[in-house]
């Protein structure tokens, strides 16, 4: 009889093989972001907006200190149709580009200010985290800060230093770093006594290195929330301000402005189109930008990786 | 039995070391006045219950924990308090910690190849790309891993293995004296002695001086060549280990030696357990402290005690004997 038995040699590493795939973080990221089909339609809203919002003011020569058709009777209240999708106002203006030039103008407002918050906010929470002697001063710096409204700092800070779209790139990124840092420092000071931060300090790795590599990876989901959260806020504070009159000048395009311009159309039954186009758009970009921002966070969490 | 101690040379050695924790205005002694030499190349384990300062002692020597007094010495030289950047380091390079939860302990961002080599990459002791990767891959194979392990990411190992490479991430820096905080206690029963003959193995290959803190003695007498018991941050009572599993002086080490389960159940139902308690002791007489009372052997007493120690211990050699 044929013996099918073959002997085998024991092999001492085969119990220390790994099976399971090679893990990558990235990867694993846009697996779990690409998910979630609202996720994928609401980023192709956002991106769409985005791009729109960009690229079309720059063939549009949009500007809204110049009113051309002022005078052309014709040009006026006219309704959305195929060769205005959105429409024209009183004096004539083509509201697609009107729109499009406000949004892309609003949007890099809060892009801007947004980069600068979560920048500044997260190097000097970092430290924040770490250093007790800039903990006592800090936290004084951010009692007093906290307690005092954001808008009203915002309000007077434009009142100051005037209206203008760098000036109100300033007024908001001038003191909401602080709260990001906060919310750093907070997150730091959870994980910075953690045991592998102990083992690399016994390693005699520097403490910039152990927040660069032991710290920071930890809190990309932490920092992606932060983002997906001051995104849509700084452009209803940007939307806000305008609307009362201090955020830009006149010259300067803004979804603010737009409302702030039209809430008189709110009522009227063949132009409140005016009105309604420019707050459906900025409702679309805050929440299209928040629940990708969400998924994002989500994502970049590797607790959420494992099948 | 006893070993005579002055022909050895002395490692490290911890004198009068008080380790105390501030919570706002109230004091914590966690650490009282521990003295003790762990001598070149022997395992000194360090037992007590959960919160008795083993752990603090350990980390204190690796400077993680401030002293609020006394002195470590490491070959002599003082490597506690304020030290500059160059001591800072060289305490660093020449002692290396496993710790405890290998869960816990190693960054979980960072694939193995990283965390193996941080501490080579922070000392730079590496000629080239080249020589890292095979200081890593031979760190790795020394305790049982597999090269291809390093492009992995800690969560995708077992506990023992992650213990494993905890062992590797301290053996790659070449360390002389290594300090195990409980590392076998986060792990499961079947792996404990695997990971504890890796440390056996590395001890003989290159002549480590271990500081063992455990809590579970059995573990402790297989692998420790001398012991300390410490209860509440006081060390009770140190000596060679077979001297104190057979002569164990102190009530508290007493207590803390039947606590071992027996395997025969019928030894283990009919032995009769006794609860160390303090309220209970009488403390009259001087204040106690360390004192030898056999070469090697050391208890803390006072003179009273001391004597009815020595008569408790002349009564249990005498018992010996006659067996």
């Amino acid at each position: 009889m044929e013996n099918k038995f073959v002997f085998v040699k024991a092999d001492a590493s085969a119990s220390e093989h790994i099976a399971a795939p090679k893990y990558s973080y990235w990867k694993s990221v846009f697996r779990k972001f690409f998910s979630s089909k609202i996720v994928i339609v609401m980023l192709f809203i956002a991106a769409s907006i985005m791009l729109f919002s960009f690229i079309q003011p720059l063939f549009s020569d949009y500007d809204p200190s110049v009113k051309p058709n002022i005078n052309d009777q014709s040009l006026k209240y006219i309704q959305p149709c195929l060769e205005y999708p959105f429409g024209t106002d009183n004096v004539g203006t083509n509201m697609f580009d009107a729109i499009w030039a406000s949004t892309g103008n609003s949007l890099s407002i809060a892009l801007i200010a947004t980069a600068i918050t979560t920048v500044l906010g997260v190097i000097v929470g970092a430290f924040w985290g770490f250093s007790k002697k800039m903990d006592v001063i800090m936290i004084e710096i951010y009692n007093i800060i906290a307690n005092i409204p954001f808008t009203l700092i915002v309000m007077v800070l434009m009142y100051v230093i005037g209206r203008g779209k760098w000036q109100l790139i300033f007024a908001l990124s001038c003191t909401s770093w602080l709260s990001t840092a906060y919310f750093i420092r907070v997150q730091v000071m959870i994980i910075r006594d953690r045991e592998y931060n102990l083992a690399s300090k016994c390693l005699g790795t520097p403490i910039t290195k152990i927040i660069t590599r032991n710290i920071m990876p930890y809190l990309t989901s932490v920092i992606v929330t932060s983002v997906a959260r001051d995104v849509p806020s700084f452009i209803s504070y940007e939307v806000f301000l305008s609307y009362i009159g201090i955020g830009l000048d006149e010259s300067e395009p803004s979804l603010g402005r737009m409302v702030q311009n039209y809430v008189q159309y709110m009522q009227t039954p063949n132009a409140s189109y005016l009105f309604w186009i420019p707050v459906f758009l900025c409702a679309l970009i805050s929440i299209s930008l928040y629940i990708v921002g969400q998924a994002l966070a989500d994502a970049s969490d590797p607790r959420t990786h494992m099948i | 039995m006893s070993v005579n101690n002055n022909e050895r040379e002395v490692l490290l050695s911890v004198n009068h070391l008080e380790v105390t924790f501030y919570n706002n205005k109230k004091r914590f002694r966690a650490v009282k006045n521990a003295c003790f030499d762990i001598y070149k190349g022997e395992t000194f384990a360090l037992v007590g219950e959960s919160g008795s300062g083993k752990t603090t002692i350990g980390r204190a020597i690796i400077r993680l924990n401030h002293t609020s007094d006394g002195e470590i010495l490491y070959k002599g030289k003082k490597i506690n308090g304020p030290l500059n950047k160059e001591e800072k380091l060289n305490v660093v390079r020449n002692i290396q910690m496993i710790f405890q939860d290998p869960a816990a302990s190693l960054n979980e961002r960072a694939t193995i190849d990283y965390c193996v080599s941080e501490g080579l990459y922070n000392f730079h002791l590496y000629d080239s790309e080249e020589d890292r990767e095979n200081k890593v891959d031979r760190a790795l194979e020394s305790v049982g891993l597999l090269p291809e392990h390093k492009s992995r990411y800690p969560h995708e190992f077992s506990g023992g293995q992650r213990q494993r490479i905890g062992i590797a991430r301290a053996m790659v820096m070449e360390p002389e004296f290594i300090i195990a905080d409980e590392p076998i206690s986060a792990l499961d029963v079947s792996i404990r002695a695997q990971v504890l003959n890796l440390m056996n193995k590395f001890k003989e290959e290159r002549g480590l001086t271990y500081l063992f803190i455990a809590h579970d003695l059995s573990v402790v007498r297989y692998f420790s060549d001398r012991i300390a018991v410490i209860h509440k941050g006081r060390i009770v009572e140190i000596a060679p280990t077979e001297d104190l599993f057979n002569y164990p002086l102190h009530p508290y080490t007493h207590s803390l030696l039947q606590a071992v389960p027996m395997p025969d159940p019928r030894i283990e139902k009919s032995k009769e357990l006794v609860i160390y308690d303090e309220s209970k002791r009488d403390f009259s007489g001087e204040k106690p402290q360390l004192r030898e009372i056999r070469p090697g052997h050391f208890v803390f007493a006072n003179d009273r005690e001391m004597r009815e120690y020595e008569a408790k211990l002349s009564e249990m050699e005498k018992e010996k004997k006659t067996v």
